[in-house]
């Protein structure tokens, strides 16, 4: 009796114990890392947007010696001796990378503006399109991040050029005991000015409904960067000014990539679809049918060079009545009838669909992890952001322009009975974007991290036949997005292997 | 009277649809030392609106969701005060429209104990005041995210105390207990937006709200016939999230208020007959389901 007493007790009170508040998620906190390597000579690199990074042009800043800048350096000596929590909690959040972080923050909101026009039970439509929230789905996010990766890495080039011409002292070389593991560069003009400002620019251009609230991450960031003791107000102003020209060159290409009308609101895709060059054309799955997404997009404007682009796109698919087609759904019905666990997870892992940072996005967290784990600094890690996005926004532009001139059905189109193990995406299927961007990502990767080569190659390998298990995709799609990716990335591995970076 | 002790009502509330499973294993009577009952039931439930947060919906890419289970339920009375229960479910679950597969399986494992603290008589009625405590976990690595599935696969920790009285044949139970669900891991990355959440790589561990629940239940129990009626209602306790694109399922903050009703007759001796009936009232983020069940039970 009194032993049941005793366990009942006890165990209610661990229970009532257990029962407090807890987070959704739980976020763990990763050390910080020490960069490498100055990269002294990344004034040189070659740019993306800007022929040099001589066409930006820096001001000369005020000596040491000078009163204006002993006032300033006093103002931040001061201020670390009276930091607030907040202050501090802005600090390390920051110290994390400026560009991881950026990159963090992109991600966030293209998962937030990542969701489909909702159905409307009354009326049996979807919501008319809002041109303040834009959907966010993988060929949108993959022009974000390559736009905002080579705005980040253009800004950086030209703030290591001035850095390295003007040669102003970091404040740990002036006796400064910093907050945080600081990069030792000069630090005028402020690299985490320059990446905030740019970010917040690119961002600011694509989620408009955003711009308040980018506006304060982007002024908390550069200010916790004298409360950390990294650089002085006046780094911070010539970081911000030539981020802004850097942005201001950034939106234009973003307004002149011909990336407006992917999204077809008047549905020329449909002409498209009746002159497409296969026997049997995709029709939209979702119950009522939608628009597919992004129709247009193929028409981008690519980042590497376009007739090498034109060459890496696939060859025509097989007709649905040859014998390697009726093979091919053969072997996604039998995939789909006998679906382990582990392949289920394996599609649900590199889904990446709606309400995600989309495949793209899955790519530049593997990506932050590698830069992390390299210590790369701030200007090597937003070159290899801008080596693979690019990568990964001409790999969707292959296959967009792709999908939208066969119109390959989904297999659940030929065979109803074909159950999937993630949402169809709403576009035609050839080929696989998700083998697409894994192998342009991956051949990007394995040039910039070689050691990682056979990680990142099973990936690439698990990513590829991922969408094939998921049940959404034939095996030629798989194949044929995954040729296609490694022509797109070699064209990346050219680009990098002729930077000045090395 | 002990003797025909009903277990319509334990299987009425262990309820299975494809959002949440709740498990309301227990109830006011105990079983008796060195007694056993073994139940069999197999129930239907289905809905084809659910709730999206607090909101009533039907998705045309789903259609109507419906669900077949077979419970195996065994109590066993270790003292005259402590019962052991033991229940699984072999559930399965389809969805009528889109291209989700079915889902089958071997869903949770739940042992519960159950003690009568005290005991109280005033003249021929009878009040007694319980305690339990159960466990239960997956039985496999079943799917947890995803529209049609047949758990949430979280380890739950359910703590509850309720309040028995009696007087001839009618009876009146009040419980309240709480739910302590542990973290799962999904087959993805969470990365989706919320203010707070700072950073969108997060990592594939989330956590599983807790719940409160709370059941009344009242009705007749005689040596022919034993029927009563309930009202349960199960909030969330811990923040969660609701339905929508990019949300992990098991993340979701469910609840419901649901009503039913059960009907318990003994055929020869310790064999005898059970059905029931349920209903959902309202909720949050759980199917607007009906559920019907029927069954048989040997007392050992």
């Amino acid at each position: 009796m009194k032993t049941y007493a005793c366990l009942f007790v006890t165990l209610s009170l661990l229970t009532g114990l257990s029962a407090c508040k807890e987070p959704t998620i739980d976020e763990g906190i990763l050390p910080f890392v020490t960069p490498t390597s100055t990269d002294s000579t990344g004034g040189t690199w070659r740019t993306v947007l800007l022929t040099s990074a001589a066409e930006i042009a820096v001001p000369q800043p005020a000596a040491i010696t000078s009163d204006a800048y002993q006032s300033e350096l006093t103002a931040v000596k001061n201020g670390l001796l009276s930091a607030t929590p907040e202050q501090n909690t802005a600090v390390n959040y920051w110290a994390a990378g400026s560009v991881q972080r950026w990159n963090q923050i992109a991600r966030l909101l293209v998962s937030k503006y990542n969701v489909d026009a909702a159905y409307d039970e009354t009326t049996g439509q979807y919501a008319p399109y809002d041109a303040t929230k834009p959907v966010a789905s993988a060929p949108y996010a993959a022009r974000l991040y390559a736009l905002l990766s080579v705005a980040q890495y253009d800004a950086l080039v030209v703030s290591w050029r001035a850095k390295f011409r003007y040669n102003r002292p970091s404040l740990e070389r002036q006796g400064i005991l910093a907050r945080v593991p600081i990069l030792d560069v000069p630090s005028y003009p402020s690299e985490d000015a320059a990446v905030a400002e740019a970010s917040c620019q690119v961002l600011a251009y694509f989620f408009p409904a955003e711009t308040a609230w980018l506006k304060a991450k982007a002024a908390e960031h550069k200010q916790s960067r004298v409360w950390a003791g990294a650089c002085v107000p006046s780094d911070l102003k010539a970081g911000e000014e030539l981020a802004a020209a850097v942005a201001a060159k950034a939106i234009t290409y973003a307004r002149t990539d011909r990336f407006d009308r992917a999204r077809d609101p008047n549905n020329t895709w449909e002409s498209l679809r009746s002159r497409a060059p296969y026997d049997l054309t995709w029709k939209s799955l979702d119950i009522p049918a939608r628009s597919p997404m992004l129709p247009l997009a193929g028409t981008t404007r690519t980042w590497f060079d376009s007739t090498a682009i034109v060459r890496a796109l696939p060859a025509a698919p097989p007709a649905t009545t040859t014998p390697a087609f009726q093979q091919a759904l053969a072997d996604v019905r039998d995939l789909a009838n006998t679906r382990t666990r582990d392949q289920w997870r394996i599609a649900e892992f590199w889904s990446d669909g709606s309400g995600t940072y989309t495949t793209p996005g899955h790519w530049n967290r593997i990506a932050e992890d590698l830069v992390r784990q390299y210590g790369q600094n701030e200007l090597r890690s937003a070159r290899t952001y801008a080596l693979m996005n690019r990568a990964m926004q001409d790999g969707a532009t292959v296959g967009w322009r792709t999908s939208f001139t066969y119109f390959v059905p989904r297999p659940s189109q030929v065979d109803p009975t074909i159950k999937t193990a993630v949402r169809i995406p709403n576009m035609p299927g050839y080929p696989s974007t998700h083998a697409l961007l894994a192998n342009a990502a991956t051949t990007v990767l394995v040039y910039l991290f070689p050691n990682e080569a056979e990680v990142l190659k099973a990936q690439a390998a698990e990513a590829t036949l991922s969408q094939l298990y998921g049940g959404v995709q034939y095996r030629f799609d798989v194949d044929a997005g995954a040729r296609s990716g490694v022509a797109v990335g070699q064209l990346a591995v050219g680009w990098a292997s002729a930077d000045g970076a090395r | 009277m002990r003797r025909i002790v009903p277990i319509a009502i334990f299987l009425l509330t262990l309820f299975v649809d494809p959002f949440v499973r709740a498990q309301g294993l227990v109830d006011g009577f105990m079983r008796g030392q060195r007694k056993a009952s073994l139940a069999l039931t197999y129930s239907q439930e289905s809905f084809d609106r659910y709730y999206v947060g607090t909101r009533e919906i039907r998705d045309p890419n789903l259609g109507t969701v419906s669900t077949q289970s077979l419970n195996l339920y065994a109590t066993y009375g270790l003292g005259y005060d402590l019962d052991l229960i033991v229940n699984a479910p072999y559930v399965r679950t389809e969805a009528s429209a889109g291209y989700w597969p079915k889902q089958e399986g071997f869903q949770d494992l739940t042992a519960a104990l159950r003690w009568e603290a005290y005991d109280y008589k005033f003249g021929k009625t009878r009040l007694s005041w319980l305690f339990a405590l159960g466990y239960s976990l997956p039985l496999q690595n079943y799917v947890i995210d995803a529209p049609v599935t047949i758990g949430h696969g979280s380890r739950n920790l359910d703590g509850r105390t309720m309040l028995h009285f009696k007087a001839g044949a009618f009876f009146l139970t009040g419980q309240y207990g709480y739910i302590r669900r542990g973290a799962v891991s999904l087959d993805r990355v969470a990365n989706y937006y919320q203010p707070d959440n700072l950073n969108p790589n997060s990592g594939s561990k989330v956590n599983v709200p807790d719940v409160t629940d709370i059941v009344v239940r009242s009705g007749f129990s005689t040596k022919y016939f034993y029927v009563d009626g309930w009202w349960q209602q199960q909030s969330p306790y811990s923040k969660g999230t609701d339905i929508a694109p990019g949300i992990p399922y098991p993340t979701n903050a469910v609840g419901f208020t649901r009503a039913g009703a059960s009907l318990y007759m003994p055929l020869i001796r310790k064999f005898g007959l059970t059905g029931a009936y349920s209903t959902t009232l309202d909720g949050r983020n759980v199917g607007k389901s009906t559920r019907l069940s029927g069954g048989f039970i040997i007392g050992l």
